[in-house]
């Protein structure tokens, strides 16, 4: 049949993943006991901690799937899900790290120079480099191929670089982006054409970091203006001409983690302490109904660890996670609300009522960061023969 | 190929030459379709040769029920291959003959006697009434789990001869008989067992279920995909529309949500897990699907897909069933919330990442 493109075959067992759960596990019970960090929802997008990132590069949780001599660990993809599965469940603060060890990293071991990589691979394994992603613009969303922020080389061979990248999560916080530019004018017949990935030193001059508030206020957004940046020709990534397909490699990873599924995890766990205390029975019916579908979400999140594993891309399946994934941090709000009384404050004596309205004020996010559903649901419809 | 196309195609050659049907009280079930399967064996798979089964493994039941679902086969294979059969197997009961439909049903109302006819245990009569009996009327033997005689905990497993009992005439919403047995003093061989396996009986049976309903959304998924391609409206395919495109996408995202969960619970029984919560998580992430994809399908097929002229009714029919049946949906989603919770609510992650 013709979604023989969106299944996967199922993950392995993985002992080794197990271990490093349990490693995982008695870490943060004890980062918790000792008051390092406190739990909070979405802390993937808003809880930077550059010191907590540095423990986990000490402990050889970052850059796990790595080369070692780019400073990884060589482990596999499904013990990498296990470390990040627990740190979103314990609402730790990852934010610092996430985008550097998900997606630019991958990205650079993909495309970048031997140069490149050893410079920089090691540090974001160390968990002292942060990179942001450089992809929509004021005018370009869910239209990536219509991006205007150019690069021209002058005559010494590096980039100039003018134009303005928005959204980008913790470019205040960050050491580097990487940035989708024009290297040659947009074609309307090839519209993918002409594009090519930079890698940016954010404190290079000529560079504003604005920042832009989100609901609750705050500060993880921000507009990055380039104002004729000087970028050297040797920090371009991978081929001039390829960034589309460069972005588009890089999405499998960006859509299919467990970050897409349990960013409200903490507000369930809130949840289920007042079922706990409750005995109520629609409240437990609820708290049933919300663990089968997130333990279904893992299962499909697994596959593709396993599938990364076997060396695949599999970007069709990840943006069917992210669609019933993200969809499914929404309706968590919606569900718990129907059961229990409670009222949505960030100032609630409460924590369910304090995990609510921060679940709440970062709702709209969920289904638009990394591609809105509806654009995932596009790809989909591709992958089901229908465009 | 992995080791179940073969079955999968030898399940699909026969079913090829039994369209399926709107079963009504005339015509409650597909007799030719089991003679079929039953004379290649496949009535008897997962089942050890000594006790008159065919052999095979778990995925290989799995597989052809997988594929009668799929096909909507008006046969009790589900019941048999993964829950009756299995479930004497695992008490040390005699299997009747694989050849004739056993099936299973839940007992709760009915007492339970042991009888010494000086052999030593293993006889019991039962009495009361069993009811939403799975193809009532149509199973020759019924495995039963009653609760166990008055004084002793846990339950009875007891296989009764439903030959000679008459079944009443109810229906669940595909048709598929669903009647009750009235049991008088009826004498059968049995087993005890403890309140967890008797859990575990109960949880196979929704697991079934489970991976009925996910062969089936994923059928209908694939109707309804093939529908939008050949149906032209304005011109063009329906499937050339973005708001159908977005429809079939999620339709596609609970499908592939089901099928992930319910194979890592066949594969945890496969290993000899609990499989308890895994069988009631994927019962109740099925169950959900339903109202999307059966919904989503009746919308894309429209007025021709409400008649019993189109084929999607097989299948749409069974599932807004299936989703309620060997446990409701309800009654799987309190089982799976107190499970995750048993040890306490600070212990949920860690109880939920146990599950599968």
């Amino acid at each position: 049949m013709s979604s023989d493109s969106l299944t996967l075959t199922p993950a392995p067992r993985s002992d080794a993943a197990e271990q490093v759960r349990a490693e995982v596990r008695e870490f943060l019970a004890a980062e918790l006991a000792a008051g390092t960090f406190t739990t909070h929802v979405d802390t993937w997008l808003s809880g930077v901690d550059p010191a907590f990132s540095r423990k986990l590069g000490e402990r050889g949780w970052l850059g796990m799937t790595w080369p070692k001599r780019y400073g990884g660990h060589e482990r596999s993809a499904m013990e990498r899900y296990a470390v990040t599965e627990e740190l979103l469940a314990a609402g730790a603060p990852v934010a610092a790290h996430w985008i550097a060890d998900r997606q630019s990293g991958p990205n650079l071991l993909s495309y970048g120079t031997e140069r490149q990589r050893q410079e920089i691979l090691p540090r974001i394994a160390a968990g002292e480099c942060f990179f942001v992603i450089g992809m929509s613009e004021p005018d370009s969303g869910s239209d990536l191929a219509s991006i205007r922020t150019k690069a021209v080389r002058n005559g010494d061979g590096d980039w100039v670089v003018d134009g303005a990248k928005v959204w980008t999560s913790n470019a205040h916080t960050s050491h580097y982006g990487i940035v989708l530019v024009r290297t040659a004018p947009a074609d309307p017949a090839h519209r993918h054409a002409g594009m090519s990935q930079l890698l940016v030193d954010l404190s290079l001059p000529g560079i504003t970091i604005n920042p832009i508030r989100i609901l609750d206020g705050g500060h993880h957004f921000n507009e990055v203006v380039f104002d004729q940046v000087v970028v050297p020709g040797d920090m371009l990534l991978g081929e001039e001409g390829n960034g589309w397909h460069q972005v588009t490699a890089e999405l499998a990873f960006e859509r299919s983690g467990p970050e897409r599924f349990l960013s409200t995890y903490p507000l369930v766990a809130e949840f289920a302490r007042r079922v706990a205390d409750s005995g109520d029975a629609a409240a437990l019916a609820t708290l049933g109904r919300l663990s089968a579908r997130l333990l279904a979400l893992r299962q499909m999140s697994l596959r593709i660890a396993a599938a990364l594993d076997r060396g695949e891309l599999p970007n069709i399946p990840a943006a069917l996670v992210k669609d019933v994934g993200t969809t499914f941090e929404g309706d968590v709000i919606e569900e718990i609300r129907k059961v229990v009384d409670v009222t949505p404050s960030l100032d609630s004596a409460d924590p369910l009522g304090r995990a609510l309205a921060e679940a709440q004020l970062h709702a709209p996010g969920y289904t638009l960061r990394g591609g809105t559903n509806e654009i995932l649901r596009g790809i989909v419809a591709r992958g089901l023969g229908l465009r | 190929m992995s080791d179940q196309d073969l079955v999968v195609e030898t399940v699909r050659d026969i079913l090829s030459g039994f369209e399926p049907f709107a079963l009504t009280a005339e015509r409650r079930w597909d007799a030719g379709l089991w003679a079929a399967l039953a004379d290649a064996g496949l009535t008897g798979v997962g089942l050890p040769e000594e006790a008159g089964g065919s052999g095979g493994e778990l995925a290989d039941a799995v597989a052809i029920v997988r594929t009668l679902a799929a096909g909507a086969g008006a046969v009790p294979v589900a019941e048999q291959l993964l829950v009756a059969t299995p479930a004497l197997v695992a008490a040390d009961l005699d299997l009747p003959s694989p050849q004739e439909p056993t099936t299973f049903a839940i007992a709760d109302a009915v007492t339970v006697h042991p009888v010494d006819n000086g052999d030593g245990p293993g006889r019991f009569t039962l009495t009361g009434t069993v009811p939403d009996v799975a193809w009532a009327g149509v199973a020759s033997s019924v495995v039963v789990l009653a609760p166990a005689p008055a004084g002793i905990e846990g339950a009875v497993l007891a296989l009764v001869d439903a030959s000679s009992l008459p079944a009443t005439d109810a229906a669940n919403l595909a048709g598929e008989p669903r009647g009750s047995l009235v049991l008088d003093r009826a004498g059968c061989s049995g087993a005890l067992l403890s309140a967890a396996q008797a859990g575990e009986v109960r949880a196979r049976y929704a697991l079934a279920r489970a991976v009925q309903l996910a062969a089936a959304l994923e059928q209908v998924l694939a109707w309804t995909v093939q529908y939008a391609g050949e149906r032209h409206q304005f011109g063009r395919p329906l499937g050339r529309f973005q708001a159908i495109q977005m429809e079939l996408a999620e339709m596609a995202g609970e499908v592939t949500a089901v099928t992930a969960l319910t194979d890592a619970a066949v594969q945890a029984l496969d290993r000899g897990e609990d499989v308890v919560l895994a069988a009631a998580a994927a019962k109740v992430r099925a169950g959900a699907a339903v109202e999307v994809v059966a919904r989503l399908a009746h919308q894309v097929h429209g007025a021709i897909g409400f008649t019993q002229e189109h084929k999607l009714h097989h299948l749409t029919r069974r599932l807004w069933s299936w989703r309620d049946e060997a446990g409701s949906d309800l009654a799987w989603a309190r089982v799976l919330g107190a499970g995750v919770l048993a040890g306490g609510p600070d212990a949920l992650w860690p109880a939920l990442t146990r599950v599968v």
